[in-house]
């Protein structure tokens, strides 16, 4: 048992590293942010931005800026999905009609 | 065979779509539709809003009537409206017009809406607006509209579409209208249409049919941001913004001084489908 503890702490040491390591690098952020931003200006162009889209890519600068490169990667591409949904529905708007 | 295809790509120009439809028949598609929803329901009652439709809120709503909270304020809006000589830029001294807005202008090309020109009378006037703070939907601007309309009472409605460049910023305003926007991809007529008369969280959902009549309105949430007279006002396009934020769409903003024109728009057809209703701005609403 004394032998397997040293063995213990070693694999959560590891284990914890590998946790921190990040897998997206400045670069990545980067890219990910400038699509989402590309994409919500079409968005605001058509006039169907959703409200939180600026707000996610806002937070997406902030978190790579701190050298949270995955965090900010989420977060760009949550946006970016976003926007993409708006510009869905400003296409679908072109064909409504009303229900009634 | 040929005659067959030129008859029917004839057909397919002439026949119009649902959205080409004419202002006239809209307006009577959707009596039809809340005639059919609201049984017992006058068309004139509709300018009360939810009022027309729950007992219970129209009771609240008589007692707040009573003593009407808005009074101060259209009282501050009618000294401004003196202070600022805003009558010399609308007919008839901008007293009882309300209900011939919004208008096709067609030397401008463009619809006009009553916030529009009055924003448009200020600057005339040489009023420094950033200065004096009046800026489109609330606040003194909105107690000053509030004064215009209320001197409208009673006034029924009358929003003309001409055929022409007019119609097509009335569909331009209906397309808004039943488009779905937002993370929560609502459209107004989800609500308003659809849904009027569901309770969505607290709140009823008001029918479109006179919807306009009250605006500007005064309502409580917005009175309780603060302790001004004033903070209870706010025009139909600070609505629309409220509106959109609620369906997390981002609203849209004046530009150069200017109301939005696709807020344009859906005013022009919002107001239209309240044609034939009765005037009874500022009203009262949570």
């Amino acid at each position: 048992m004394k032998k397997f503890v040293p063995f213990l702490i070693a694999a959560a040491l590891v284990l914890s590293a590998c946790g921190v390591q990040q897998t997206h690098t400045d670069k990545d952020a980067a890219a990910a942010i400038t699509a989402a931003e590309a994409a919500n200006k079409k968005a605001k162009k058509a006039e169907f931005e959703w409200r939180d889209t600026g707000k996610i890519i806002k937070k997406a600068k902030e978190l790579a800026k701190n050298g949270e490169f995955d965090t900010a990667v989420k977060k760009a591409n949550k946006a970016k999905k976003q926007a993409d949904m708006a510009l869905m529905q400003a296409e679908a708007a072109k064909k409504v009609r009303p229900r009634i | 065979m040929k005659k067959l295809i030129i008859a029917i790509a004839a057909l397919a120009i002439a026949a119009p779509t649902v959205s080409q439809a004419s202002p006239q028949s809209d307006l009577n598609k959707m009596k039809r539709h809340f005639a059919k929803k609201f049984p017992g329901v006058k068309y004139q009652d509709y300018a009360n809003g939810i009022y027309a439709i729950s007992k219970s809120r129209r009771i609240e709503w008589e007692s707040m009537e009573e003593f009407p909270p808005y009074e101060p304020g259209v009282e501050i809006g009618k000294s401004l409206f003196k202070k600022y000589k805003v009558g010399k830029c609308f007919k008839n001294g901008g007293i009882g017009i309300k209900q011939n807005y919004p208008y096709y202008d067609g030397k401008s090309g463009k619809v006009r809406t009553l916030e529009g020109d009055l924003m448009a009378c200020l600057k005339r006037n040489g009023i420094n607006t950033k200065n004096e703070k009046l800026q489109f939907g609330k606040g003194k601007f909105a107690a000053i509209a509030a004064y215009m309309a209320f001197t409208s009472r009673d006034k029924t409605t009358k929003v003309k579409v001409p055929k022409g460049k007019a119609r097509r910023i009335y569909n331009k305003g209906k397309n808004f209208f039943y488009a779905k926007r937002g993370q929560l991809n609502f459209s107004c007529a989800d609500c308003h249409v659809y849904n009027a008369g569901v309770t969505l969280r607290t709140n009823l959902l008001s029918p479109v049919l006179g919807q306009t009549t009250h605006f500007p309105v005064y309502r409580k949430k917005w009175e309780a941001t603060g302790t001004s007279p004033l903070h209870g006002f706010g025009t139909i396009q600070r609505r629309y913004s409220g509106c959109n934020k609620m369906v997390r769409a981002k609203p849209l903003k004046p530009k150069g001084g200017k109301q939005n024109q696709s807020y344009v728009a859906l005013e022009y057809f919002h107001t239209y489908m309240s044609n034939g209703l009765k005037i009874n701005a500022p009203g009262v609403r949570q």
